[in-house]
């Protein structure tokens, strides 16, 4: 091309493209909507996956889970205490939670107990802690909400094994947004759930475990695996690898619509390039008669092939951006989160993947103008003569 | 055989003896931390020196109420907690080995950064600080340059915890790579030392002044 930019060259690409609207229009449209789709999914999948591996990292090192019949029971505080004698265990920590079935509404009441003394891997239960009264709770809005429907507005009778009731305030909701998004949550102290669901004092729920050498996290489960033998032992690498298993499957099927997508856009590639149509290679004709060179008609052409394919990869992002951020990735997220996923209620933060928007760029951008250049340049330097008979 | 006989009831007697006591372990990793929450956040200016006993101690938390009310478990937390480190100032921990991104070993110049665990370090007096990445390395340059040396930090391998390198225990030839291979694997006491020998088939568990030069030359072959 010549060195300079030319504003005239510039206009002639851009009337041409009016010329033929109809037929431009459906190409730039094609376009954008690939480049959308493709850039939103890759937005939600970044997205998704940072999401996932900040909660996980909130996670303990090794979650021992106690289990008897594949049906979940709880731990006894001696069993803690043989964990913590465990050379290597940083620190462990008897959790305490479940949920109440809550029957008028069908519904579960997700409830964690804390307690005032112990430290958190979660700094957010950390902050809740300290706000916490003795013997009320507090809850996120949607539990507050479902609550409300049933008119407990400032208590809520928790009916006890035995029959009786325990009447339990509201202290108020939960501040924090990250684990607002837990389903239904409660947020009491240990001994108010231990008398809401009759367990004694030493009874926990699990055992959270965290190691502070991660090379010895594999030997140390290992170990934990060999004191319980019956029980579940979760290191934190295995969420993620199950997560990856799940995920990779979905985004499989995805990749399968791309190539499929992608196959179209080269389709109307291959067909701009196997023929310029009679009218292109007149008009080619005309303007080499006129005195144009050959370098010229190619910049035109350029111009023509870069409005088109860089404005449609524009608004294609654009969009993509505005769906996945600003609408949540409506139906998209559905297909790739399940309803039992942990990431269920998900609000996606924004995390540019500038490797994938290069991508995205070099497979639709540069093909396009390449499409639109090579025939117009093989006309071009025929014969102005031979081109118009 | 009765001497025998005598010395295993000697030895269950003082095994059983202990373990109706807290271990050390569970008092570290959980009372501790929870006393010394309780403490701060409940009673800071709790004054315990006219205690005679840990008896009175507790009594005096369960029974009087001298830090607000607490239930049977807190206030035990809280009187062990208070009872161990009467008296004797807390132990100065050492400062966590920093590096950075650009920080090399002095012996094999790789990057630092990658092995933060394994990172260990020598002083000089006037401020010359020598990073290496894993014990062998620092070993190999700690007997060529012995003479002036003021610290020598290394890293407790279950914690990582900073350790001076004098009063750790060192495991030779175990199945634990670190990133040039063998390594020699400090402990901050013979108990954890000897655990990590038996479970990663250590070959030898000597202390600092028992390493020599050869020894630790004969890692790389």
């Amino acid at each position: 091309m010549t060195d300079k930019f030319n504003r005239y060259l510039f206009k002639y690409a851009y009337g041409v493209l009016l010329r033929s609207l109809s037929k431009n229009l459906f190409i730039f449209i094609t376009l954008t909507l690939l480049v959308a789709l493709l850039s939103a999914t890759l937005f939600l999948s970044s997205a998704i996956k940072n999401e996932y591996t900040a909660r996980v990292s909130h996670q303990a090192d090794i979650i021992i889970t106690n289990q008897k019949a594949m049906q979940y029971r709880t731990f006894d505080r001696s069993q803690l205490q043989s964990v913590l004698s465990i050379v290597g265990v940083k620190s462990a920590m008897g959790r305490l939670y479940g949920a109440y079935y809550f029957d008028k509404a069908d519904k579960k009441l997700n409830i964690i107990a804390l307690d005032e003394f112990e430290s958190y891997s979660n700094k957010l239960l950390d902050e809740t802690n300290t706000e916490l009264e003795e013997a009320s709770m507090i809850l996120s809005t949607q539990a507050k909400n479902l609550l409300e429907e049933y008119y407990y507005k400032e208590y809520f009778n928790f009916i006890k094994e035995n029959g009786t009731l325990r009447k339990v305030p509201i202290q108020g909701v939960l501040k924090s947004k990250d684990i607002q998004k837990r389903e239904n949550l409660i947020i009491m102290r240990s001994e108010l759930f231990r008398d809401i669901f009759d367990m004694d004092e030493r009874e926990i729920s699990d055992i959270s475990v965290k190691v502070a050498n991660s090379d010895e996290l594999a030997f140390i489960a290992q170990k934990i695996e060999e004191l319980f033998p019956s029980a579940k032992v979760t290191i934190k690498k295995d969420l993620l690898v199950r997560y990856e298993k799940s995920y990779n499957l979905k985004s499989g099927f995805f990749l399968s619509i791309f190539i499929i997508s992608f196959f179209t856009f080269f389709i109307i590639i291959y067909d701009k390039l196997s023929g310029v149509s009679s009218h292109e290679r007149h008009e080619i004709g005309v303007l080499k008669a006129l005195g144009w060179r050959v370098g010229d008609v190619l910049e035109a052409k350029f111009y023509e092939g870069l409005l088109l394919s860089l404005g449609a990869y524009i608004l294609g992002v654009f969009l993509a951006f505005l769906y996945v951020y600003f609408f949540n990735a409506a139906i998209l997220l559905d297909i790739f989160l399940s309803q039992s996923d942990i990431l269920h209620h998900v609000t996606l933060s924004f995390t540019p993947n500038i490797a994938s928007m290069i991508l995205i760029f070099l497979l639709s951008v540069p093909p396009y103008i390449f499409a639109t250049i090579i025939p117009s340049w093989r006309v071009a330097t025929t014969d102005a003569d031979e081109v118009m008979r | 055989m009765t001497f025998i006989k005598l010395l295993f009831t000697l030895s269950l007697t003082v095994q059983l003896f202990a373990s109706s006591e807290i271990s050390n372990a569970i008092k570290e990793k959980q009372i501790y931390p929870m006393g010394k929450k309780i403490h701060t956040s409940r009673c800071p200016s709790l004054d315990i020196s006219h205690f005679k006993t840990y008896e009175a101690l507790l009594n005096a938390i369960q029974e009087k109420h001298i830090c607000s009310d607490l239930n049977v478990k807190h206030s035990k937390a809280l009187s062990i907690y208070l009872w161990d480190n009467k008296g004797e100032k807390q132990l100065k921990e050492l400062p966590k080995i920093t590096i950075t991104k650009d920080e090399k070993c002095q012996v094999c110049g790789m990057y630092l950064h990658y092995y933060p665990t394994w990172v260990s370090q020598i002083n000089y007096p006037k401020g010359e600080t020598y990073k290496f990445d894993g014990i062998k390395d620092m070993m190999k340059f700690y007997f060529n340059n012995k003479e002036g040396i003021v610290d020598i930090f290394v890293q407790d391998y279950y914690s990582l915890k900073t350790l001076n390198a004098h009063d750790a225990y060192y495991v030779l030839g175990s199945d634990v790579l670190g990133p040039m291979g063998n390594e020699l694997i400090a402990f901050k006491d013979k108990k954890s030392a000897k655990v990590f020998f038996f479970d990663h088939r250590g070959k030898k568990l000597l202390s600092f002044d028992e390493l020599t030069a050869p020894m630790v030359h004969n890692l790389d072959r």
